[in-house]
């Protein structure tokens, strides 16, 4: 057996049987390998494309993805998805083929120093030296990127490695430990939170990572601790719970930001004091003691200095929790439950133009249960996490950290290939559409039928807005009047579509495309003018939010 | 605030470059440095003195994740000058 055949029969030890990737010269001897069959790879037509489609499949299964590249170009494409997942703390391996082990350091064709690139953008990476270290790089690679805060992990593996002998390994797997719960400070934890008069709940994506859902909700239910989250952990509190408000932040609800102004204890759960979140940091929250409870302690007093933090599983924490609903948060929550009624989001628009905010609304209400929605980045991805609801983190797949335009496409593909019994929608803007716009190629070759809702406003939406806002309407490149036709473009990957304009059409255009059988690309063309409100200002606290240009 | 680190790990070709990196992502200058491998080259022992505005605790919670460290300490100049008096 050689290098490359051992990979793959330790991607099959993994249970891993589905790869997504693109071949190249130094990576041909591990292609081989899996023309024998066994694990399926699916070709993506960008390595970014390959790395997004498998943090698509990571995200709406909670497994490990996995994606294959070539050296030099192959490798250097795929860095955009890596530092996507390092962001947002997926479980990807990444493994690249090197040019041979003797041609490391002579710039030989196609060489680039991966290991190096690799440092700022995974949780950790290897080059393989020799046969001997294939086994052990494969098992602490997986174990790596599933353990503590997920992450990706790359293994480069240089030609003549892939070709040469293997060595077989055997894992030893070592007991784990786990270390016992500080009970003194669960006891402050929990004084603290009886104490508090009006507590709040700041939930973040590290709740979903750490497959702890199911206690987060009993908890939220036995206390009725109010409750807001994070873009990452949209999903993680039922969108219907009584004292949730939404997402928090720059484009958080205005009850979400009010509320975490008043509070008098935070209590943040796997969530990190993102600036888009705090807002201007020193008055986030200035009202709050804080908790705050994350599996990495590299977080704890990162931003925010903390009253008390526990870092640990947040599936063993949360369970912890044991709290009753007090008297004495009475108000506090009579208070949020009107911020909630006086601050609902409003649907009613004049004139004909399609407003995108309605129409996701109505989307969410009408697509059928468990549909992943995966969005690409700009205005449509603020809207869909203002106005769509989930009711698991994995069917909301969002690129939150990284913030990466052309994530959707390939994300969807990813997730479509993971779940092909749900519905999978990409919802993209005309900007982000097209930094991905050859992953319709895979789309086609899988035939996947990943709905894609298209919103266009001829613009870089949110960089107009900003340019609008605080560059005195001074739109430097950000106007896209020379837009291909999308719907001739997707019909050439045999992908039907079509395209509205107005409010009219909206009801039978949905359902075409939530009823067809295979993809779909809705096209939706909407005004430039329109905004995504409310929106915190740079450098603003959170309650100094703007709510129309007015 | 100067801060003294004594840094020891699993060697590995480009742990010392995953270390100094971190060290100016997070907003840290070297001021001095001493790295030495056992003489198997199995471990290294890195001695580095760092400068920053910053507090120290935000470097060695992110070195203490890097896989292969085995120990971070650190002693900041004022509790250096003190064990000096």
């Amino acid at each position: 057996m050689n290098g490359a055949h051992f990979v793959v029969q330790a991607l099959k030890q993994h249970q891993i049987t589905q790869v997504f990737g693109y071949p190249g010269g130094a990576i041909m001897p591990l292609y081989d390998a899996l023309y024998d069959g066994g694990v399926d790879h699916l070709l993506c037509r960008h390595e970014q494309g390959a790395a997004m489609a498998a943090i698509g499949y990571a995200r709406s299964t909670g497994k490990v993805g996995v994606c294959i590249a070539t050296s030099g170009p192959g490798a250097t494409n795929l860095i955009t998805g890596l530092a996507d997942a390092l962001m947002d703390s997926i479980p990807i391996v990444a493994i690249t083929g090197q040019v041979a082990s003797h041609l490391i350091g002579t710039d030989a064709f196609q060489e680039i120093d991966v290991l190096g690139l690799s440092l700022a953008c995974t949780k950790h990476s290897f080059m393989v030296k020799s046969a001997d270290q294939l086994g052990p790089i494969i098992e602490q690679a997986f174990k790596l990127a599933q353990s503590g805060r997920p992450g990706p992990v790359l293994i480069d593996i240089p030609k003549d490695i892939q070709l040469g002998d293997a060595v077989n390994y055997v894992a030893i797997h070592a007991a784990q430990t786990t270390e016992a719960i500080d009970q003194h400070k669960l006891n402050k934890a929990l004084s603290m939170i009886n104490a508090a008069n009006r507590p709040l709940l700041y939930v973040g994506g590290g709740v979903g990572m750490a497959n702890a859902i199911a206690p987060l909700r009993e908890f939220i239910e036995a206390s009725k601790i109010p409750s807001v989250c994070t873009l990452k952990a949209i999903g993680a509190i039922a969108h219907d719970s009584a004292y949730f408000m939404g997402m928090v932040g720059m484009h958080g609800s205005k009850a979400s930001n009010l509320a975490i102004q008043e509070c008098d204890l935070l209590i943040a759960i796997g969530a990190r004091f993102d600036d888009r979140v705090t807002g201007k940091l020193d008055e986030f929250a200035q009202h709050a003691k804080v908790i705050h409870l994350d599996i990495d302690a590299a977080e704890i007093d990162k931003l925010r200095c903390v009253e008390l933090a526990m870092t640990d599983d947040l599936k063993k924490l949360l369970p912890l929790l044991n709290v009753k609903s007090h008297e004495h948060t009475h108000e506090w929550r009579k208070k949020i439950l009107k911020m909630k009624v006086d601050y609902a989001n409003r649907y009613d628009h004049p004139g004909e133009a399609i407003y995108a905010p309605a129409m996701l609304r109505q989307l969410a209400e009408m697509q059928p249960r468990d549909t992943v929605i995966c969005t690409d980045v700009g205005q449509h991805q603020m809207w869909v996490a203002q106005h769509m609801f989930v009711d698991r983190p994995e069917n909301h797949i969002s690129s939150s950290g990284l913030g990466t335009m052309g994530f959707g496409i390939p994300a969807a593909v990813g997730a479509q290939v993971a779940r092909p019994n749900d519905m999978v929608i990409a919802v993209s803007g005309d900007g982000s559409f097209m930094m991905n716009v050859q992953e319709l190629g895979t789309i086609k070759r899988r035939k996947l039928p990943v709905k894609i809702l298209l919103i266009d406003n001829q613009r870089l939406g949110m960089v107009r807005q900003w340019q609008k806002l605080f560059f005195d309407g001074r739109y430097s490149e950000t106007i896209l009047t020379d837009n291909p036709d999308f719907v001739t473009l997707a019909s050439a990957f045999d992908i039907p579509g079509e395209t509205i304009v107005v409010k009219s059409q909206l009801q039978g255009a949905l359902t075409r495309l939530l009823e067809s059988d295979g993809p779909y690309l809705l096209h939706v063309s909407i005004s430039e003018e329109e905004n995504v409100w409310p929106l915190v200002p740079p450098g603003a606290p959170n309650d100094k939010m703007m709510e129309s240009l007015q | 605030m100067k801060s003294l680190l004594i840094i020891q790990g699993q060697n590995s070709p480009e742990l010392l470059e995953r270390l100094l990196r971190i060290v100016r992502h997070r907003g840290f200058s070297v001021q001095n440095l001493q790295a030495e491998t056992s003489e198997n080259e199995q471990e290294l022992h890195l001695t580095l003195t760092v400068h920053s505005d910053r507090e120290i605790s935000l470097l060695t919670k992110q070195l203490e994740k890097v896989f292969g460290i085995v120990k971070v300490a650190t002693l900041s100049q004022e509790a250096m000058v003190k064990a000096s008096a």
